[in-house]
């Protein structure tokens, strides 16, 4: 007889039970039955082909500002400069694009207002997380501070450049440049032309007739809106928003470097205990200053796609998107105490988010403000839950 | 003819300000000998090995590895140098899986920093079956190993990565009998290799006399006693170990309470 020894008593595990364990379990199911809710709710109407865009725009937008901060928390810290840094780096782009380059270097073109707008933007997050890893402070308080520094510094360049808070009536700069057009423009049409040829195929002989009544009318009109097809019986909706693009971009590199790199690694041990992680080599404090400037690299990216898309930029923008996008990096089952986490998780958390959010553009009798109701329940629901998924993990230590 | 020491440390002494942590202490390790070093609480065990270990630098006084000069400037360099130390909260991360703990901060890479997770995996469950544990596997969460695997994993890690010389931080206090046991086991393992020469720090007696081929004992950041198993007698190892008081002493001393 063999004898027993420790490593006998963890259980093999079915793979069912395996998936139970992963960290995205939770935030899945709950974007199943939200997926399912939104559906029956707006009769299909909140996937139709305008619907699906919409939904995908709030979607990415969240999702890229959520993978920025879920890195940060995996690695035990927080941001809640998110927010500000979105208004910071529109104002700096929109006023550029108004007023010219500073210093006098002349007029200013998408891409050299963005890239300066990035390199002031990496600069402060640098700034942050080099504070926060010097002194020992908490990276609540640090970025709370520049919470208000930003969100002031933004009002008062607006006032004092533009004697406004706000900057509107850009010209459209994505028809001559490219750059604008792929932060702010539309993506993967080919999608939509596909849907569209498809639906064509499906919809032939169908049309308006004199004799229709209204009522016969308006169900052909939500027949034909599921086929990518208006009333005019032409291609409805042309692409994505171009924000999908960077949010798929964003996220697959943040999957990439967390599950199968070195860094990832290194993201991890940092979150878990940093102690330990230093007396193995690992540069703890590199890791979180560049996991700050991450963070507001996605916040300038999710600028970029605003001021380019409407043309316009004001002092509110990107508020409470640092909530949302911490409650979103939680809801996908990233641990608060760090250490934990998948970027995939972090996704289904944001389709989720910016399902709800919009729910009520397909819901009129929904009032928008259930919307922090759902998100201040499930959130707590997910803090208990990843809690449980964590001692589950360790066998409850 | 006595074997060659593998690393001597000559009148090591550390001052923190006003206080002396250290006065003129010497050590010799052998490879293939577990070296108890054993003293009570605030004897200056802590002091000495974060010196060894690159985290301290003395105030004055060498080291000699393979009898060349060497100071250590960080605990990188002193790792560099062949110098392993594994400490009471071992240096790992709960959350992490064995495989991921094992390589923390020295990662296998290929192209772009992408892990070469198949071959770490190999690697941890080679290593750690070596001295007495066999993973089946090796993604599990550390969370769920016991105290003594864990003292395993970071033993194996400290080999793998070239440790010449094992610094135990009292390796079996906070574990239960059967677990200390494990780690012992452990120890004799890495010292049958022959090619490592083993601090061990702790304080229990007991454990000492088990597995210790040499012994140093500290008070009051002074060596008290030192000497290999035979020259020191089981009396001799109980008077040092309480700082040079006779047991009888102590005893008296409660008597009058």
């Amino acid at each position: 007889m063999s004898e027993r020894n420790e490593s006998d008593r963890l259980q093999n595990e079915s793979w069912i039970q395996r998936m139970m364990r992963r960290p995205e379990i939770g935030s899945f199911i709950v974007m199943i039955i939200i997926i399912l809710a939104l559906g029956l709710a707006s009769e299909g109407k909140a996937f139709n082909a305008l619907g699906l865009k919409n939904n995908i725009a709030i979607i990415a937008q969240l999702g890229i500002i959520a993978v920025g901060a879920a890195l940060l928390m995996i690695a035990g810290e927080f941001d809640l400069s998110i927010g500000p840094m979105i208004a910071f780096a529109g104002m700096s782009m929109a006023i550029m694009l108004k007023w010219g380059l500073p210093f006098g270097l002349g007029e200013a073109t998408p891409f050299t207002a963005f890239a300066i707008t990035m390199c002031m933007t990496l600069g402060f997050g640098w700034l942050i997380g080099t504070i926060v890893v010097r002194s020992g402070l908490s990276s609540f308080i640090v970025t709370l501070a520049f919470w208000f520094f930003l969100r002031g510094l933004t009002e008062v360049c607006f006032r004092l450049i533009n004697q406004n808070t706000n900057v509107s009536g850009l010209p459209d700069f994505k028809k001559e440049s490219w750059f604008a057009e792929q932060m702010g423009g539309e993506v993967f049409g080919w999608l939509y032309d596909a849907w569209f040829w498809i639906g064509q195929k499906v919809a032939s002989g169908l049309e308006f007739t004199a004799g229709m009544t209204k009522e016969e009318k308006i169900d052909l009109i939500n027949y034909l809106s599921f086929l990518n097809i208006n009333r005019k019986m032409e291609q409805w909706v042309t692409g994505f928003d171009a924000r999908l693009f960077w949010f798929i971009i964003i996220a697959a590199v943040a999957w990439y470097v967390l599950a199968k790199t070195q860094i990832g690694n290194w993201i991890y041990a940092t979150g878990d205990n940093k102690e330990s992680a230093r007396a193995n080599g690992v540069p703890v404090n590199r890791v979180k200053v560049g996991l700050f400037m991450f963070s507001a690299f996605c916040a300038t990216i999710f600028a970029a796609c605003q001021v380019f898309d409407t043309n316009s930029s004001d002092a509110a923008k990107g508020m409470f998107k640092e909530l949302e996008a911490i409650a979103i990096a939680v809801v996908g089952g990233i641990l608060m105490t760090g250490g934990f986490g998948s970027i995939v998780g972090v996704i289904f958390g944001a389709i989720t988010f910016g399902l709800v959010a919009n729910a009520v553009f397909f819901i009129p009798w929904i009032d928008g403000a259930w919307f922090r109701v759902f998100v201040g329940t499930v959130l707590l629901a997910a803090v208990f839950a990843n809690e449980r998924i964590r001692k589950r993990i360790t066998g409850g230590i | 003819m006595a074997p060659k020491s593998f690393m001597r440390v000559e009148n090591i002494t550390k001052k923190f300000g006003p206080f002396t942590a250290l006065n003129g202490v010497d050590l010799d390790v052998y490879p293939g000998e577990v070296h108890a070093l054993l003293g009570d609480n605030g004897a200056g065990k802590s002091t000495l090995i974060k010196i060894l270990s690159g985290v301290h630098q003395p105030t004055s006084g060498t080291i000699y590895m393979e009898e060349v000069k060497r100071s250590f400037r960080s605990p990188r360099e002193a790792s560099a140098a062949g110098i392993g130390t594994v400490y009471q909260d071992l240096a790992i991360n709960q959350l992490m899986s064995v495989t991921r703990n094992f390589f923390m901060g020295r990662e296998l890479t290929s192209t772009l920093g992408k892990l070469k997770i198949d071959e770490m995996n190999q690697i941890a469950h080679d290593e750690m079956l070596k001295i007495g544990i066999d993973f089946s596997d090796p993604s599990q969460a550390v969370g769920t190993m016991s105290g003594g695997q864990r003292q395993t994993l970071a033993i194996a890690r400290a080999i793998y990565f070239g440790a010449k010389v094992l610094i135990l931080d009292e390796p079996t206090s906070a574990l239960g009998q059967k677990q200390q046991m494990e780690v012992l086991k452990t120890i004799k393992r890495v010292r049958a290799r022959g090619d490592i020469a083993i601090i061990f720090i702790t304080h229990n007696e007991i454990h000492s006399r088990l597995i210790a081929d040499r012994y140093t004992f500290l008070a009051l950041g002074q060596v008290i006693g030192q000497g290999t198993k035979s020259e020191l007698e089981g009396g001799d190892i109980r008077r040092l170990m309480a700082g040079g008081a006779e047991i009888k002493d102590l005893e008296q001393e409660l008597a009058k309470i």
